[in-house]
């Protein structure tokens, strides 16, 4: 693909991922063919500051977990009310890489 | 997720689990265990949040009142479920070297997140929150 829209991609994007996986984004996004593209630009991810946010305010109830799509984990966090509490401490610090790796997840089932 | 850490996440959730109620049994003779509040929600705003009362709720299940144990809080009934097959599913899983524990759990996710099921079991949720309220848990 054109590296004009591979750097446009990275650079609306970036903020979406962990930094060591955007450099393996760029580079898969030169390697595929153009007709990827719209499918590519069209992706929704999720916020990691959006997610913290949640995470500040609803933690306790795993409601942060149920948007980042790690519903299991959601439902544990609700029965035991944020693990004791604990658990929903932790994930005020674990959510954002949380929600960056799931969008990483995401990609990656276009990149292949 | 990977098999691997989920099944070494739920085994050390369980552990704490069962730690956490040796605990509130050994402390029950000097401070009952509605004297122990470790909700963050209850401590802030002074409401219950939905899980309120679930550590009595398993006690008094264990100690054979399933009505009682209802009547405080039905998450008592699921936590009880959870720590009671989880590890053993998952040492089964572990013996005979299979993933059905993993399996289920994959598709359980996609099926709760279907909104014929999400509605539902959300609305249960808030009710039961209402409950709890109500009951000034």
């Amino acid at each position: 693909m054109d590296s004009q829209k591979v750097d446009m991609f990275i650079m609306t994007n970036g903020k979406y991922f962990e930094s060591h996986h955007v450099m393996q984004i760029r580079d898969r996004l030169l390697q595929i063919e153009d007709s990827k593209w719209g499918m590519i630009q069209t992706l929704q991810f999720k916020d990691p500051t959006i997610s913290l946010i949640v995470s500040l305010l609803a933690g306790s109830l795993g409601i942060d977990r149920f948007m980042i799509g790690d519903t299991g984990l959601g439902v544990g966090k609700l029965l035991t009310c944020g693990g004791l509490g604990i658990w929903a401490i932790i994930d005020w610090f674990m959510i954002m890489g949380a929600t960056r790796e799931k969008n990483m997840i995401k990609i990656q089932q276009f990149l292949q | 997720m990977k098999r691997i850490k989920l099944y070494r996440l739920i085994l050390v959730a369980c552990l704490l689990g069962y730690a956490w109620f040796g605990y509130v049994l050994n402390q029950s003779d000097s401070a009952p265990a509605s004297e122990l509040n470790v909700c963050m929600i209850k401590n802030v705003l002074h409401i219950p949040c939905p899980a309120c009362g679930s550590t009595r709720s398993v006690i008094a299940l264990w100690n054979g009142h399933l009505i009682d144990s209802i009547f405080i809080n039905p998450f008592g009934l699921i936590i009880s479920l959870i720590l009671l097959v989880a590890p053993l599913w998952i040492i089964f899983d572990f013996l005979r070297k299979k993933e059905s524990f993993y399996h289920i759990y994959r598709k359980s996710e996609i099926v709760i997140r279907r909104k014929q099921y999400s509605i539902p079991l959300i609305a249960l949720v808030i009710g039961n929150w209402i409950w709890n309220i109500y009951k000034h848990l």
